[in-house]
């Protein structure tokens, strides 16, 4: 009991600090498993744990919308695991890894749950009211903090037994399908996007960009810098610019796929 | 523009530095940041819009999806600060290209953030703090922690400079006529580019289909491969766009979304 206790303090206090200071590293596994082994009494043990799998979660790292294996909990549970069984940094390394992609797909879901947030802190936008969105802000940051003090408080209550027995039980479909659903909901947010600036007149600047990457594999910088020289061309270079096109645009604005 | 700020700009960089750092508290697939970043740039609309009304139409403005290097957010929020004080006193400011030029510098700055702050700076602090620990030390940690955030929270400070004098710097050139426009066309196409660059590396859809003629079997993805990668994807986004232009609201493009990847996959054709 004290064990799951201390540990998911721990783990929902770091992801707390995490986005409290701006992404500072304190979900790393260097910085988790001392304080874990700290906790569980054993920090020399945390402490060589953290080396071993700060190099494995190495390229788990959050870029863009991808979710990768969450570290956090990943080096959270199986230092736990390791200090409990009595069992060295070997068992560690075992538990660590399919814990983390386990834990990641709790974190996806998370991701869906807030996107409900997104509602309500539209409404409170629209009333100019900081102070709740603000709190809403606080309030999801909590909610992530929790999810990670339950799951790391029932993996410990239940045991790694029970840990590989639920990942088993999960049906396989489900699992895919939010994947899938994962992958495809950027799309949402792009198109959202996109609604007040393309109309038939520029959707081919879209259709560019799409391609420069799928086709041309070309790094996100590449395709802004050839933006830039794009729209430069456009805009300036070839004199086509006439101060009155921008809004002529605005106002005749046909509406894509509207018949 | 002058390189002197005023005793409001110094303390509205130090506002800006300071509510940046929140920036992922409500990370979602909606919106990713968006929340974080209306809770950023509060303190420009607060200081240079005084009615609730333009207060709440720069909130919603800013509620659109945006997402960058957390570390680095300051140089977009500082740029985004002085755009908002022109806006503010010149009612012919297009407010559509502030989100264009936001767009344009998220894709930037994320990947000089992250091959600045998850690539470079992040391996240097971990390959010292490692090579304590692996001797034991609890200082391991600690210096990991001190040689990553140092930097990062001075480069954060540092970048709310930068950002601020290069967007007071842009405003101070563009004001001869016409040329607002020619920005904010220009910058739509930049923010174009940007957006389908971005949902090609971002929404992933592929399908296991697979079509038998006779003996052999053929994956309809690696057709799909020839003809337009990521052919999916793109037709996904154009859909939603689609729905969305059409009126439904985005809550129910997102459940569709969700339906969709589980009814997909339970099928079998995603």
């Amino acid at each position: 009991m004290y064990e799951a206790m201390i540990v998911g303090l721990i783990l929902g206090a770091l992801w707390f600090i995490e986005k409290f200071f701006g992404t500072c590293m304190v979900i790393r596994p260097l910085v988790v498993s001392p304080l874990v082994g700290l906790a569980l009494g054993d920090l020399q043990t945390g402490v060589i744990i953290g080396a071993t799998l700060e190099l494995v979660f190495m390229g788990a790292i959050q870029i863009g919308g991808a979710v990768p294996p969450d570290a956090l909990v990943g080096a959270g549970l199986g230092t736990a695991f390791a200090i409990l069984t009595g069992q060295g940094a070997e068992i560690a390394l075992t538990l660590a890894l399919p814990i983390a992609i386990l834990a990641q797909s709790v974190k996806v879901l998370l991701f869906i749950v807030r996107s409900g947030f997104m509602t309500p802190a539209i409404k409170y936008a629209q009333e100019g009211n900081i102070r709740k969105m603000k709190m809403l802000n606080y309030a999801g940051l909590i909610l992530q903090s929790l999810m990670y003090f339950s799951v790391a408080f029932v993996a410990i209550m239940f045991g790694s037994a029970a840990v590989e027995a639920f990942v088993n039980n999960i049906p396989e479909s489900i699992m895919q399908g939010l994947n899938v659903a994962a992958g495809l909901l950027p799309a949402v947010g792009f198109a959202l996007l996109l609604l007040p600036m393309m109309n038939l007149k520029n959707v081919i600047y879209f259709v560019v960009g799409f391609i420069l990457v799928s086709y041309l594999e070309l790094p996100i910088m590449a395709v802004t810098i050839l933006g830039i020289l794009l729209a430069f061309i456009v805009a300036y270079e070839k004199g086509s610019f006439k101060p009155q096109s921008v809004n002529a645009a605005q106002e005749g604005e046909e509406d894509l796929f509207d018949e | 523009m002058s390189n002197t700020m005023t005793k409001e700009d110094k303390k509205l960089i130090m506002e800006l530095f300071k509510s940046s750092f929140m920036l992922e508290g409500c990370y979602n697939y909606e919106r990713q940041q968006a929340l974080g970043y209306a809770i950023a740039i509060w303190p420009a609309i607060k200081t240079f819009y005084h009615t609730k009304e333009e207060q709440a139409k720069a909130l919603v403005r800013h509620m659109e999806i945006f997402n960058t290097t957390p570390h680095v957010l300051t140089a977009i929020t500082g740029v985004n600060a002085a755009l908002e004080k022109e806006a503010s006193m010149n009612p012919d400011f297009d407010v559509t290209s502030i989100n264009s030029i936001k767009v344009g510098l998220m894709g930037p700055f994320a990947g000089i953030g992250d091959s600045f702050f998850w690539g470079t700076f992040r391996i240097i602090a971990s390959a010292i703090g490692i090579s304590l620990a692996q001797q034991g030390s609890a200082f391991g940690f600690i210096l990991f922690l001190l040689l990553f955030n140092i930097p990062h929270f001075v480069i954060r400070y540092y970048l709310t400079v930068v950002g601020y004098r290069f967007g007071t710097g842009i405003m101070g050139n563009a004001k001869e006529s016409g040329i607002l426009q020619m920005i904010s066309k220009g910058a739509t196409i930049v923010g174009l580019m940007v957006i389908g660059g971005m949902s090609a590396s971002m929404v992933a859809l592929t399908t296991p289909l697979q079509v038998t003629l006779g003996e052999t079997s053929f994956t309809i993805q690696s057709y799909l491969d020839q003809i337009f990668p990521l052919l999916l994807p793109f037709l996904y986004v154009l859909a939603m766009f689609g729905l969305l232009k059409k009126g439904v609201s985005s809550t129910w493009v997102l459940l569709i979304t969700v339906a969709v990847g589980i009814l997909g996959a339970l099928i079998g054709i995603f």
